[in-house]
């Protein structure tokens, strides 16, 4: 273990925080992943929107897709013209947002446009401002994860022996994994259904009717991502940061190669801690929020 | 490198194909609940079951890279494979928990079980009405630890014999992606898309998708052990 080391990981850690919660946030403006459905929704039970919708595929692959690209470019700068790191990074996420912009123009246009017999409409003003930020935190994103891979290939010793793209590949589908399962609940739970009685997933009865007016006006996308940026994207971030810190943390403080079995072990008191935490909190919600009122079963709470 | 087919050869297979194996019964024990837990309307985590299998079992295949480019010995490799799954795992359903508890604030419930099996709290007052359970509970959230467990030491058990053929980390990773992914589809096809873990009664149907993924596995040992060695570094 040495102080240089631990700093890289921990600058890792807080990279993976960053690009976490940028994730979260572009598939929130973008409203591409779980929660899209009942925007798909919505326009067929007659509730046409203002909300984008660049569902083409599902988070994990889609960041798969930009990670890995950004990843590809920096490593061609990098590996044939000998580019200074730092400046390869930054090549490769410009050319993974530039990318995401045409997909996500062409998902938008593709989606609504065969929406047209629910009277969904296409609106341009919606494309022109919403598809510049979706494509700002995508290059917040992908810079970060090529960062981190850039990191553990290049600097970090043990070096770790797969080449950037597929590291890349392989954060990319894992950050959209736990931006899909995490950030996508604070949009799908919370977000889209504010009318409801609050303390409670969506009764199925509600699927589809999703909030439509704004704080002011309409409500679109961006409005979406000024307040899933205030819990749900922390909370991706807090997720990939714990996942990124914690796995590294325990191979850079002990050796793998004279201390395997303690980096094991260290995982594995990670893992516990987790476990017990999740226990705490599962009893006090139990305790703070109680039972539903309308439970008219035999199994008493 | 020329092939060369010897007694190493059937170990590889049989590597590969007990690592498909794992991959494909630890799939049956990860909670996902698909986009309807994305809306707190079903328990589990709200994602797809390839995806988030994949995410953790790849996670856990970047420990095992790590760890074998500084030794051969298999265990040390299967068991940072499997811990970093599971860290990946336990991460995700920790900080999805933050949200149901302290966003949507509801209390974590399955809805497959009266009781839950490891801290016996009852689990049907807490589910909200007009959904089926919402959350991670501990029972949910010890079987998705399982899960990512056997996923872990499948993906790294998958990983080593590739490498050991053909010595190429680049080309054994993608080899180990790909067979993670054909073994994660097979399962949810299997579970239908959603389960809660190891105390839903869809687990029960665990052995269709173990003879499917044996099949699987066996095509894809044979392939494996053709393909690798022409790429060798």
């Amino acid at each position: 273990m040495d102080a240089f080391g631990m700093g890289l990981v921990a600058a890792m850690g807080a990279l993976a925080t960053v690009a976490g919660a940028s994730e979260d946030i572009d598939s929130d403006i973008g409203s591409q992943s779980n929660p899209n459905s009942q925007v798909q929704l919505a326009a067929q039970v007659g509730n046409p929107h203002r909300i984008y919708n660049k569902a083409i595929a599902g988070e994990p692959p889609s960041n798969a897709l930009w990670c890995a690209t950004a990843c590809i470019m920096a490593y061609v700068l990098i590996e044939g013209f000998h580019m200074p790191l730092l400046f390869a990074t930054v090549a490769g996420a410009s050319l993974a947002a530039l990318f995401d912009g045409v997909m996500a123009t062409s998902a938008y246009f593709g989606r609504s446009a065969s929406q047209s017999r629910f009277n969904q409409w296409i609106y341009l003003d919606i494309v022109r401002y919403t598809t510049p930020s979706i494509m700002a935190h995508v290059w917040i994103t992908s810079f970060c994860v090529t960062l981190i891979a850039v990191i553990q290939v290049y600097v970090l010793t043990p070096h770790h022996p797969f080449p950037i793209p597929v590291i890349g590949l392989i954060w990319g589908i894992t950050i959209g994994a736990i931006g899909s399962s995490v950030g996508d609940i604070h949009y799908g739970g919370e977000r889209e259904f504010q009318w409801r009685l609050f303390g409670q997933g969506l009764n199925t009865m509600l699927s589809g009717q999703i909030v439509r007016k704004a704080e002011a006006g309409l409500r679109n996308s961006i409005d979406n991502a000024w307040f899933c940026a205030k819990f749900g994207g922390p909370c991706t971030g807090l997720g990939f940061g714990l996942t990124v810190f914690c796995d590294n943390w325990r191979t850079t403080v002990f050796d793998p190669v004279t201390q395997a079995p303690y980096a094991i072990a260290m995982g594995v008191i990670f893992v516990i801690l987790m476990n017990v935490y999740n226990l705490y909190m599962e009893i006090s919600a139990r305790k703070k929020y109680g039972p539903y009122p309308g439970y008219k079963g035999d199994i008493a709470a | 490198m020329s092939m060369t087919f010897d007694i190493n050869t059937l170990v590889y297979m049989l590597e590969i194909v007990v690592g498909s194996l794992l991959v494909s019964v630890g799939v049956h024990f990860v909670p996902v609940g698909g986009a309807p837990a994305a809306m707190a309307q079903a328990t589990g985590i709200g994602t797809g079951t390839v995806t988030l299998a994949a995410g953790s079992g790849l996670t856990g295949l970047l420990s095992a890279g790590l760890m074998m480019s500084v030794t051969d010995n298999i265990w040390p490799i299967l068991a940072t494979g499997a811990v970093g799954s599971m860290i990946m795992m336990d991460a995700t359903m920790l900080t999805g928990d933050f949200i149901y508890s302290y966003a949507v604030g509801c209390p974590y419930a399955s809805a497959k079980v009266n009781y839950d099996p490891i801290t016996m709290f009852p689990q049907p007052p807490y589910v909200a009405p007009g959904t089926v359970g919402q959350g991670i509970p501990t029972v949910c959230f010890v079987s998705g630890t399982i899960g990512a467990l056997l996923g872990g030491v499948g993906g790294a058990m998958i990983y080593y014999p590739c490498m050991q053929i053909s010595g190429n980390p680049a080309q054994s990773a993608i080899f180990a992606l790909g067979i993670f992914f054909v073994q994660s589809v097979i399962p949810s096809w299997n579970i239908q898309g959603t389960i809660e873990g190891f105390h839903d009664p869809k687990f029960k149907k665990w052995p269709l998708a173990f003879k499917a993924s044996l099949i699987a596995g066996i095509l894809l040992a044979i392939m494996t052990v053709l393909i690798q060695p022409l790429g060798g570094a």
